[in-house]
């Protein structure tokens, strides 16, 4: 009796014992000549294109290098990294989120300090800047940005005569033009996802006010506040668009946007880079233009985020292989390939990259001239309770659908921001 | 028959294996949660500060608020669903059970349950082309505006759960003779007589069940909308429920660091909120409900 009971027990807890075996067995190279990567990247609709493309050319010149990609879904990433890195088993090239989410991972020591790279002399102090610790030195090897523009529907602008305005009046005139004839939404644009009125939006149409990076590190440091005029008139800029949205824009979403202008219904649509491929699927004959400044001859001001980098982990066993990886990231051979793969991704090294796509060089072309900025609140102005960047996607939202004010808005964010953020002066 | 230490024995043989698993995937998570929400943790490092986060949690202007409006958008959520599903389940429940539907009772069972069966993801896209101003039935902003959007999301989850309760309730139903109805007919009892005074208090056991699970189930709500509105559910956060806003608190959003103590402490409080009420309401509520011997 006494035996035949605890028999299952035993089986039960050899299985268990087994399988935990199993578990940690998998994943150990057999081959000592070959080592393999893998990147942890949260492009998980990119799989196809590494896959096929970018990982074979990087084998194919450093043999005895496998590469594994490994993508998360965006929304999980930071979690799922954090506890795979916390729990010993992250990759050992790491996607990095920029700004204030690098930098708490860069406090938590979760990076290798890069500055012996070659590779990290490639690239211009500006674009190094989302992913160094507070020091300066660098901890990812920048590979792609992003940049905000208006998209427009060349064939609804020839046939009512429109041409690409240059200041920020000719641009309300345009919008005033194709509200009066009435066929065609002016603007694409609604307010149910409040992260596309700040970062396509505001931040676009804003640092033309606010002096781009002037504004933005003024804020940083505290010698400016978000009351200041040059703040209260971008976010003025930005609430002079609320006339010209579809009706129902309350709850018009992003996916809503796109599809309204690619199926030809809107005349314009505020987006990101990255929507290249998809406003141009339905064989639209597209254009884009950025947000033109107050008057002809000003300064203009050009939104480029950093989005991708990829930084080294510092629990990493293949830190040789790894830091090669690095390396070819910041030759133009892997940058050509990559952003002629992805059109809307641009080059973020010194070299000039040739861009195969047509919208893709339009938009390129939008850097010249203009200063660069990046989206105003996430370089440290998010670390804290509230995030100004959440906090900005919630007001945004409520002066296009409940008529806050410009004033009321920037005050309800600067109070919001000295809860918490004092500059270190 | 078997002696008593044996007994033990074979008893413990069935139950352990279940109990392991419950444990290892319930209760220790669970327990290390509600650990970690008395923990600073920063870097590699974490160390014991009592209940500070909770202090946090309730003193902070910010999240305070945050939390507040949640839990009231919660009740909100809840209330819906009790006013709505409920009464609306039993009544199909009755109809399914009334004998006027004949022989489709089947289809229509069928019918009713079948939203529950879908994916809360296919549910909230359905709804959102439907009440599309630009391509659906409806022209008003019902998902945009702070006033109809949480209305408009518990009603799709109304929509999408209403077969549970009904399931429920048709099968406590079923479980009661003929003959006590055809009794409480010959002393001439109608039919809404016989349902309130009969089948009714025979079911109020179930019904008290199906309150608090669905009070259990709403404050745990998370997914439809996460689904609907993100992690940040506007506007102006009049869809924010307890679950988003641990989710926020706890993974961060694509701009923000996640906060794992003070995730935990939240998923704490909603734990200790649940667990009080439930407790509460079968202590006062469900043990004074008869359970009749039929």
């Amino acid at each position: 009796m006494m035996r035949s009971a605890t028999a299952p027990l035993a089986a039960l807890a050899v299985t268990t014992l087994a399988l935990g075996l199993a578990g940690c067995a998998v994943g150990s190279g057999d081959d000592p000549d070959s080592v393999t990567l893998t990147l942890g990247t949260w492009r998980t609709e990119d799989a196809t294109m590494w896959e096929n493309d970018i990982i074979p050319a990087f084998e194919a010149s450093h043999p005895g290098i496998t590469v594994e990609y490994a993508p998360i879904d965006t929304n999980d990433y930071n979690a799922a990294i954090q506890s795979q890195i916390d729990g010993g088993t992250g990759p050992d090239v790491i996607m990095c989120r920029p700004f204030d989410v690098n930098r708490a991972w860069i406090d938590k020591g979760y990076f290798e300090p890069l500055d012996g790279l070659d590779a990290i002399g490639s690239f211009p102090e500006s674009a190094l800047a989302a992913w160094e610790g507070d020091d300066g030195t660098p901890y990812c090897v920048p590979v792609a940005s992003v940049l905000a523009g208006f998209y427009y529907n060349a064939a609804i602008f020839d046939e009512l005569g429109l041409e690409v305005p240059q200041t920020q009046e000719e641009f309300l005139e345009v919008l005033d033009a194709i509200k009066e004839d009435g066929q065609y939404a002016p603007l694409a644009l609604g307010s149910a996802d409040g992260w596309q009125l700040a970062y396509n939006m505001l931040y676009q149409v804003g640092p033309n006010a606010w002096k781009g990076e002037e504004g933005r590190l003024g804020l940083i440091d505290g010698t400016q506040r978000l009351t200041d005029p040059d703040f209260v008139e971008g976010f003025r800029i930005f609430d002079s668009f609320k006339g010209y949205l579809p009706n129902g824009f309350e709850s018009i979403s992003y996916e809503d946007m796109t599809q309204l202008f690619t199926l030809g219904k809107a005349a314009i649509l505020p987006d990101g880079s990255w929507q290249i491929s998809q406003v141009t699927s339905t064989g639209l004959d597209v254009g884009v233009f950025g947000a033109p400044p107050a008057a002809k001859g000003d300064q203009r001001y050009q939104q480029e985020m950093a989005d991708m980098a990829f930084g080294l982990n510092a629990a990493s066993t293949q830190k040789e292989a790894a830091t090669e990886f690095l390396e070819w990231l910041g030759t133009s051979e892997f940058q050509q390939l990559y952003v002629n793969k992805l059109p809307g991704f641009f080059s973020m090294g010194g070299e000039p990259v040739k861009y195969d796509n047509a919208l893709a060089q339009e938009f390129a072309d939008l850097k010249e001239g203009a200063e660069l900025t990046s989206r105003l609140a996430l370089d440290r102005l998010s670390a804290g309770q509230p995030p100004l960047d959440d906090e900005i996607w919630r007001v945004a939202q409520l002066m296009y659908n409940s008529g806050l004010s410009p004033e009321e808005a920037t005050a309800e964010l600067q109070a919001g921001l000295d809860s918490w953020y004092t500059p270190a002066q | 028959m078997i002696r008593t230490p044996a007994r033990y024995r074979l008893l413990a043989m069935f139950v352990l294996p279940a109990l392991l698993v419950y444990v290892a995937f319930s209760v220790y998570p669970l327990i290390s949660s509600v650990v970690l929400s008395f923990f600073e943790s920063s870097g590699q490092t974490s160390a014991f500060v009592g209940t500070a986060n909770y202090v946090d949690l309730f003193t902070n202007p910010t999240t305070n608020a945050r939390f507040w409006n949640a839990l009231g958008n919660n009740v909100e959520f809840f209330l819906i669903h009790l006013l709505v599903e409920l009464p609306i389940g039993l009544l199909m429940a009755a109809l399914l059970t009334s004998g006027r539907l004949r022989r489709s009772v089947g289809v229509y069972r069928t019918l009713l349950f079948i939203p529950a069966t879908l994916s809360v993801v296919i549910v909230g896209f359905i709804w959102r082309l439907i009440i599309n101003p630009l391509w659906g039935l409806v022209e008003f902003p019902l998902l945009g505006t702070e006033a109809t959007a949480l209305p408009t999301i518990s009603l799709m989850s109304v929509w999408q759960y209403i077969g549970i309760p009904m399931i429920f309730l048709y099968t406590a139903l079923l479980a009661i003779p003929d003959d006590v109805i055809e009794a409480s007919r010959i002393d001439g009892a109608g039919s809404w007589t016989a349902f309130w005074r009969i089948k009714f208090p025979l079911i109020a056991p179930q019904f008290g069940l199906i309150v608090i699970l669905t009070y259990i189930w709403t404050f745990n709500g998370f997914d439809i909308v996460y689904a609907l509105n993100g992690s940040a559910p506007g506007p102006n956060y009049s869809t924010d429920i307890l679950g988003t806003f641990f989710y926020r608190s706890f993974f961060g959003s694509s701009g923000q660091v996640a906060d794992l103590d003070l995730g935990a402490t939240v998923a704490s409080v909603i734990f200790l909120l649940i667990l009080v009420t439930t407790a509460a309401y079968f202590w006062l509520v469900q043990r004074r409900l008869k359970t009749y011997e039929l």
